[in-house]
């Protein structure tokens, strides 16, 4: 008996602008609790919203980003309950006429054709923060979160497996990112996510009982609380259990590695959704909703189609670059600069990378521009300093400026290419290394390594590598 | 308009607020009488009214995306009960 | 009373308008500070037997009246209400002084900003003295719901002031200030105000900002001027209206600016209706006859008065109450004692802690109201009650825009009933509610409003008028009620 796993994803993504969605504090994460407060945020007796256009416009950005229907009216509601992180005892959420609705994310995964379905787009606020000290009977509760603008996407049911969902998320964060619509770090909570998923035996065409999962914090998590929840969920079909699944939210826990049940509160989660009464509807129009669609920028998904068929980067690399829309943008620059695309693509790849990582700069300012890069590949390709001078002068660019030029100069990188100067290195190796050079001759083609790894060092590193190597054996194996 | 102690209790429970006996008793029969005139509004002819709320077509006012600051973050917790160093402090929640 | 005050007039029992209090400080006539000593004192030695105050400012009041002399002495232009103590309803913000809302839940609350009204009113030179009682969250029609104090009526002081801005009614009436600042939910400006025998405007929904009132029904709430004269009525509004950045519900368009200066102007051809559906059963005779004089009396100074319907009005009390109820109980959900407010001594976690506070912190009329707001929202009821509520709310609009189509303002009682005695109706919520029948179609259609005295009942007992206005037509009904106030000429 075959199983068909069925998973629609609830996110919450947290909009990067400056302040609040209804009030101006700063969004800036502050070390210091409820340094970012005002009386609006903190629902103090009244006090009263007013909307953050920005916040509005990145809400639209996301619907048109993923393809989206805009709708012309959209309002808020008010979402009433009680817990000392919700300063006004509601959160202004919409609940019937949210910004966007019917929109789609297709994507490859698996060899399958997956389309997911975006039911909606909403804004509201997010609430505060909760700390329980470990060993004292207090909460405490820091309001710096509350009222930061957040986007809520639910999905349809469309993925069929946890390696779906993820994937969906990657292309999700990566969609949000390259818009600037949310920084997306879901270790830090600037991207959540909660998952619903039940299962049913193939060709059945009633959905089974879903369960709703919470307390996911990575995308690593994601895939691990699916997989144990599925699996979960299938043995008791297959025991005969199936009645045991009930409708109910489950908690992820990371440390245990599998999902439990959270008390179920018996006060049902009744919100009393009702119009918030002092916030007016948003009108949007066309002529609007046409400029933030022009506005978005090419989409990761068009971008990889394009490395992949246009420049026939091969998908993995393709699809590091566009993880990375200044990465991807940095590349680009530099193949228009005249670099070929697959030497660019590795020289991105391989020391940018390398660089940015080991210096904690940020993409989107590469110390060192494309036009100079692309001349440092230009020097390589003629010949002019070899690979390993190639990247000692990135590296030098890199940390300290400079033209390639002029460090090539200055460090005396020239590769050296003259037969004539490179045997005379070669032949004072062979006479210094006789054991090498007898272990070759016995068979040890491991010898060779070792000996042009000597005329390098004599070389300082400059000789050309492959003459060295052409050299070397043609003296090697003249005696 | 017949109403159950039980469904006081059950309000009372959302809108955390706690009755003794005598006023759930009290209580449920106030709201028989007060939803029973309530209950006019259900005589009323509204098939005609559009269900849209927004009847004075007045359009959002936003505020433009920059940072306020807010002041004096003494004045604003003053009046919280219980505090621990800047944050409120609350007893301690189970989750 | 010390002799240096004898040369201001009505220093014991006279009456000193907003006008002449304002000119006659920008001009020097007098000081904003014996101005201010002068109703401090009266406060002090009246308050005792009304109860109209629940804090007095004086020391602020002194130092806001030094640093206006100061300021005039120094040759700047005062603002133009120069010197005029004000008295503000408890639920109005102010900045570093207690805010109470009457209610144990709020007794110790500091607000640390001032309202946007109370920002105007400072910014004109204003002085203000004190905080008025009120029902507890606005929420009664007698002032009687407050948990610290009863105000009593100044006219009669077996009865009550009207609710919920009882406390400035009284305050005004009583002569401890010539105005007070007051808030309307249902009828809270204007029942008192015609209880007291003084002026009260709600203003259109939107005119005034709601920044810093401590909300009760959102989509309700006004907060409006209370004054013995319509001329001092004009002169405050033009000084509290205005669009608000921190209110959304503000009105940004264009308005009036000038009220005072168009007072006075003939109101011949004016064309007033009657309401109908103002003429029940429950009316008080008295009232009627004396609303049916001024009737008499607007129609001699030229008006045209016709008799019509709006069918929708009689049935505003169950959609009024559904709404505002609704709305209070969401509003008032913040109050748990964690950030502010009222806490229990004892309490074992979190959810007793919100509970207890509530429960000890709130009173009887404002739980009643939060149980009934929270009932009309809840999964199962909403599209039965305040949906039904808020498509009734937009046929009574639309039927009374209708009306301003033909008629420049509409005319009626502000109250069904004579001021009655302390005590005399606490026992019946259901009762209590169906007298603001008169006025909560003005708050569910947004509509200005003004309640204006026009008689006197055989026991001295005020009586007032009320005359209601197309949106922003606060000039027209100011207009026609300084014509019959004028006409009337009321000793009271």
């Amino acid at each position: 008996m075959n199983y068909e796993t069925i998973i629609g994803l609830e996110i919450h993504a947290e909009l990067k602008t400056k302040s609040k969605i209804f009030c101006g504090c700063s969004t800036q994460f502050a070390s210091e609790p409820n340094a970012n407060t005002c009386p609006v945020c903190l629902g103090l007796p009244g006090t009263l919203p007013v909307l953050n256009e920005e916040a509005v416009r990145l809400a639209v950005k996301a619907g048109t980003a993923l393809n989206c229907k805009v709708n012309h009216m959209n309002k808020f509601d008010r979402k009433n309950y009680f817990y000392p992180d919700l300063p006004k005892a509601y959160q202004i959420s919409q609940y019937d006429m949210p910004v966007c609705t019917d929109g789609a994310v297709e994507f490859e995964c698996g060899g399958r054709q997956v389309k997911v379905r975006i039911n909606r787009v909403h804004l509201e606020e997010d609430a505060g923060k909760l700390i329980h000290l470990e060993d004292e009977p207090y909460s405490l509760v820091d309001y710096n979160r509350a009222g930061i603008p957040l986007i809520e996407i639910v999905t349809e049911p469309d993925m069929r497996s946890p390696v779906e969902a993820v994937t969906f998320m990657r292309m999700l964060k990566s969609i949000l990112e390259y818009c600037e619509i949310s920084d997306c770090r879901m270790e830090q909570g600037s991207l959540r996510c909660d998952a619903n998923i039940s299962v049913r035996p193939a060709g059945q065409k009633e959905f089974g009982t879903k369960v709703e999962l919470k307390n996911i914090n990575s995308f690593r998590e994601l895939q691990k609380a699916l997989e144990k929840e599925e699996k979960r969920q299938i043995e008791l079909y297959r025991f005969g259990e199936s009645h045991k699944i009930i409708q109910e939210t489950r908690r992820w826990d990371s440390g245990k590695g599998r999902t439990v049940s959270m008390r179920s509160k018996e006060e049902a989660h009744d919100y009393r959704y009702f119009p918030e009464p002092d916030l007016l509807p948003v009108i949007i129009d066309e002529a609007a909703v046409s400029a933030i669609k022009d506005s978005l920028p090419e989409l990761p998904m068009e971008k990889y189609r394009r490395f992949t068929q246009e420049y026939g980067l091969s998908g993995d690399d393709a699809d590091i670059l566009t993880g990375d829309r200044h990465l991807s943008e940095y590349f680009e620059s530099t193949v228009s600069e005249g670099a070929a695309p697959k030497t660019a693509a590795n020289w991105v790849l391989g020391d940018v990378l390398r660089m940015l990582n080991e210096s904690g700069i940020s993409s989107s300012e590469i110390p060192v521009d494309p036009v100079r890069l692309r001349r440092l590949i230009s020097m390589v390709e003629e010949g002019k300093i070899s690979n390993t001078a190639g990247r000692e002068v990135f590296r030098e660019m890199f940390v300290n400026g400079g033209s390639p030029e002029e460090i090539v100069e200055k460090k005396g990188l020239t590769q050296i290419s003259s037969e004539d100067a490179i045997l005379e290195l070669v032949r004072k190796v062979i006479a210094e290394n006789p054991k090498s050079v007898e272990d070759y001759r016995g068979g040890k083609t491991k010898a060779m390594g070792y000996l042009v790894g000597q005329v390098m060092k004599e070389s300082k590193g400059r000789a050309n590598p492959s003459v060295v190597n052409e050299l070397l054996t043609k003296e090697l194996n003249r005696a | 308009m017949k109403i159950s102690k039980d469904d006081v209790v059950y309000i009372a429970k959302l809108a955390k607020l706690r009755f003794s006996d005598e006023e759930i008793e009290k209580l449920t029969g106030e709201f028989e009488s007060i939803l029973g005139y309530f209950q006019s509004i259900d005589r009323m002819d509204l098939e005609t009214v559009d269900p849209d709320e927004f009847a004075d077509g007045r359009e959002t006012v936003f505020r433009t995306d920059e940072n306020v600051i807010s002041g004096d973050r003494e004045k604003l917790f003053r009046n919280a009960a219980s505090m621990r160093g800047t944050f409120i402090q609350v007893p301690r929640i189970l989750e | 009373m010390s002799g240096g005050f004898t040369r201001i007039p009505g220093k014991d029992c006279g009456f000193m308008s907003v006008c002449e209090i304002s000119a006659g400080v920008a001009g020097g006539k007098y000081s904003a500070s014996e101005i201010t000593e002068m109703y401090i004192e009266k406060i002090k030695s009246m308050d005792d037997g009304i109860g109209a105050f629940l804090t007095v400012c004086e020391e602020s009041a002194v130092a806001q009246a030094k640093a206006l002399d100061e300021k005039i002495r120094s040759g700047k232009k005062p603002g133009r209400l120069a010197g005029v103590p004000v008295a503000v309803k408890d639920n109005i913000c102010t900045d570093g002084i207690r805010t109470t809302c009457a209610s144990r839940m709020l007794e110790n609350f500091i607000p640390p900003y001032n309202a946007t009204v109370v920002e105007k009113l400072l910014s004109e030179d204003a002085v203000i003295v004190g905080k008025t009682n009120m029902d507890e969250f606005a929420m009664g029609s007698s002032t009687e719901n407050s948990a610290f104090r009863i105000t009593k009526n100044p006219r009669d002081t077996t009865r009550v002031p009207g609710g919920s801005s009882g406390g400035s009614a009284a305050a005004v009436a009583a002569g401890m200030v010539p105005a007070a600042l007051g808030s309307d939910t249902g009828g809270s400006i204007r029942q008192p105000a015609a209880f007291c025998g003084i002026v009260g405007l709600k203003p259109t929904y939107g005119l005034v900002s709601r920044y810093g009132l401590i909300a009760f029904g959102s989509s309700l709430d006004q907060i409006g001027p209370m004054t013995k004269t319509v001329e001092d009525c004009a002169r405050m509004l033009e000084a509290i209206q205005g669009r608000d950045d921190r209110d959304s519900t503000s009105y940004m368009g264009e308005y009036q600016q000038d009220y005072a200066g168009r007072l006075g102007r003939d109101i011949r051809g004016m064309r007033i209706a009657v309401l109908k559906e103002f003429f029940t059963d429950g009316l008080d005779s008295e009232i009627a006859s004396s609303v049916n004089e001024s009737v008499r009396r607007l129609e001699g100074l030229g008006a045209a008065v016709d008799e019509i319907s709006i069918p929708a009005a009689g049935d505003g009390l169950a959609a009024y109450y559904i709404i505002s109820s609704a709305e209070a109980s969401s509003n008032l959900a913040r109050y748990d004692g964690i950030r502010y407010g009222y806490r229990p001594k004892e309490f074992a976690d979190v959810d007793e802690l919100m509970e207890k506070s509530r429960s000890e912190g709130f009173g009887a009329e404002v739980k009643r109201r939060i149980m009934l707001g929270t009932y009309a929202l809840s999964s199962g009821y909403y599209d039965a009650y305040y949906k039904r509520a808020q498509k009734y709310r937009k046929l009574l609009r639309s039927q009374m825009a209708g009306v301003f189509e033909k008629y420049d303002l509409i005319l009626g009682p502000a109250s069904p009933v004579l001021p009655f005695k302390i005590g005399e109706r606490m026992g019946d919520p259901l009762q209590m509610y169906l007298a603001d029948v008169y006025t909560i179609i003005v708050n569910l259609a947004g509509l200005p409003a003004i309640s204006v005295p026009c008689g006197i009942s055989r026991d001295g007992l005020p009586i007032g008028l009320q005359l209601i206005g197309p949106h922003f037509g606060e000039a027209v009904i100011l207009q026609a009620a300084y014509a019959l106030e004028q006409e009337l000429k009321l000793e009271l």
